[in-house]
């Protein structure tokens, strides 16, 4: 009687479909060990706009009421805000498929899922720019001048924080995953996410001080979103860099040239080039507003793209069984 | 006390009679016919509506005297993991660990934001479909009109909540044995205490190793990666990747200090940056 080999002998293992023996791990018959998530635009529209939700916080806290220039920013930045975190759970909710199911998620808080923190996140966030918007109609005297004691001070800061913590935990909630991609990028997903989110209110709130023609903040908010876009770009490089095989269904293939011309070009070294080119030329004022909204637009389109890619990533590596059989450290 | 499975795959025919047992106890729909092209694997995975899985794993190996083959049978199903990642994950408290130590999920509890898809290491939770009146997933024909009603309103509420194995936590509460385990005709799929099972399956590795047959057990103990060890574990004759289990799966949460971390530093870095800017332009 011929005994059972032991699988140090040279069993092919389960055979691939196109019938190649293969150096690497035998899989099953090449089929996904892991499942991959359901989401779609709604969840990828859900993180775009929770990154900028989250940027708008930090901007309403640096600019100074004292400039006339910078209290108009600040009140446009809290409306737009208080707006965002109001239209987020509607965003959640086409993808949950009914209203009361966005309620299930308030049952409870737990510190262990970034699902139920971000949401409440979400929520305290809501509470701290309906704060802040409060202050600013009482102060401007569209609402009773008493009513301005409902937001404390306190509470610019606390949204800056919320907002951190909002940018942020959308790339934790990817990274901490059993997904091989985006375990890989466990701290340049949350990194990227931060400076994608800032970069892109700063973005929005350029394209808004443009349309109302307060053109004042404008200078400090393009560098603001150089920053955070130099520092996305050179987090992407880095991610790259050091996981080549985890990224590749990110940055290789098409989905990479999409992520590689929206993203990284179009949406990051577009806009730093056009607003360098803004600091150094005195632009006519037409001119100049065009280049804004321009700039605002490239970055704000790979500020999406970025995390579509991110999604359609994840998907992509969950189906490769070598991946997620080697997930990483 | 903490019950759970001891699937020893040595053991196992690839009847499916526990497939079979297991969609019929628990009332799952049909995942209709198609051919996988995978020896007789047509089930092909675990999924939110599949709660055992038979894999067929066919290995050849060129021998002396021509080739040899083998064919290696394997009941998959939930590990019900001490540190479950889809139970950590899961943002509505719906996946409970229940007090027979396996992890329920409640169906009417769920969101179906599909967060413990993604985070289970083993890919065993699955989003079931939403209920969709003209498609031929559910196979209805087979119900009485009663039951038909019944099907459609439960899909129609929670359709796109997350499904899979509850270790027969109804059967269980009975008494019972869970479906797959009573079904199984070798008794591959042992149910009990799971101290108890866990000698048991240490004394067959015992045995089998005696025979000269490679033998070792998955989940038993620690799995590795902070998951701790499986509820349901295994006995296997090949690495686990053969069976598509992964050999060092990794606990998703383990993940979030580092991610936090960075997170935090970088929003740190961009106020510092910004404060800057705006204080001195």
């Amino acid at each position: 009687m011929r005994s059972i080999p032991s699988p140090d002998d040279a069993f092919i293992g389960a055979a691939s479909r196109n019938g190649e023996q293969r150096a690497t791990i035998p899989t099953y018959y090449d089929h996904p060990m892991l499942k991959w998530p359901d989401w779609d635009w709604n969840v990828v529209t859900y993180l775009f706009l929770g990154g900028i939700m989250g940027g708008l916080g930090l901007i309403q806290m640096l600019a100074r009421p004292e400039l006339e220039s910078e209290r108009k920013l600040k009140r446009t930045v809290r409306v737009t805000s208080f707006v965002l975190a109001a239209a987020n759970p509607a965003v959640l909710v086409t993808h949950l498929g009914r209203p009361e199911r966005f309620l299930n998620m308030l049952r409870i808080m737990k510190f262990k899922s970034p699902m139920s923190l971000g949401t409440w996140g979400l929520v305290f966030y809501s509470g701290a720019a309906g704060a802040n918007v409060i202050r600013e109609l009482a102060v401007g005297g569209t609402l009773p001048r008493w009513m301005r004691f409902f937001a404390p001070g306190l509470m610019t800061p606390v949204q800056a924080l919320l907002g951190a913590f909002t940018a942020g935990y959308t790339g934790v909630l990817l990274s901490s995953t059993a997904n091989p991609f985006w375990g890989s990028g466990k701290r340049h997903i949350p990194a990227m996410s931060v400076c994608s989110g800032l970069a892109s209110a700063c973005a929005l709130s350029s394209l808004l001080c443009t349309l109302e023609g307060n053109t004042e903040p404008l200078q400090r908010l393009e560098r603001l979103e150089m920053v955070a876009g130099a520092a996305e770009l050179f987090i992407l490089t880095d991610f790259e860099r050091r996981h080549p095989d985890y990224t590749k269904p990110f940055f290789k293939g098409k989905r990479g040239e999409k992520l590689r011309t929206y993203t990284m070009a179009a949406g990051t070294l577009g806009p730093i080039a056009l607003n360098v080119l803004g600091s150094m030329f005195n632009l006519p004022k037409p001119v100049d507003a065009l280049r804004v909204t321009a700039a605002s637009i490239l970055t704000l389109a790979g500020g999406y793209v970025l995390r579509e890619s991110l999604i359609a990533a994840g998907k992509a590596s969950a189906r490769d069984p070598q991946a997620a059989f080697r997930q990483p450290k | 006390m903490a019950t759970g499975f001891f699937t020893d795959t040595t053991l196992c025919i690839g009847c499916k009679a526990c497939e079979v047992a297991c969609k019929q106890w628990n009332e799952l729909p049909s995942d209709g016919f198609a051919f996988s092209g995978n020896s007789y694997d047509n089930t092909v995975e675990l999924s939110g509506t599949t709660w055992r899985h038979v894999a067929f794993v066919e290995q050849t190996m060129p021998t002396e005297d021509g080739v040899a083959n083998r064919w290696l049978m394997s009941s998959d199903v939930c590990k019900h993991c001490t540190n479950a990642g889809c139970m950590e994950a899961c943002p509505t408290g719906a996946i409970i660990r229940n007090e027979y130590d396996s992890v329920f999920i409640q169906p009417d509890v769920c969101n179906g934001c599909g967060y413990c898809v993604v985070s289970c290491p083993f890919g065993v939770v699955d989003l079931i479909e939403r209920f969709d009146p003209e498609g031929t997933h559910y196979n209805l024909a087979s119900l009485s009109e009663e039951r038909v009603e019944e099907q459609k309103t439960a899909l129609q509420g929670h359709g796109g909540v997350a499904g899979k194995c509850t270790l027969c936590y109804d059967r269980q509460k009975l008494g019972f044995v869970p479906a797959c385990a009573k079904a199984c005709p070798t008794e591959s799929i042992q149910f009990g205490n799971i101290d108890e099972l866990r000698e048991r399956a240490r004394a067959r590795v015992e045995t089998l190793t005696k025979r000269g047959i490679h033998a070792e057990l998955y989940g038993a103990d620690d799995a590795g990666g902070g998951v701790g060890p499986l509820n349901a574990f295994f006995l296997l004759t090949d690495r686990p990747e053969a069976y598509n289990l992964p050999a060092e799966p990794v606990l998703p949460s383990t993940r979030q200090p580092a991610g936090y971390t960075a997170a935090a530093v970088t929003a740190l870095g961009l106020a510092i940056a910004g404060w800057m800017i705006f204080r001195n332009a």
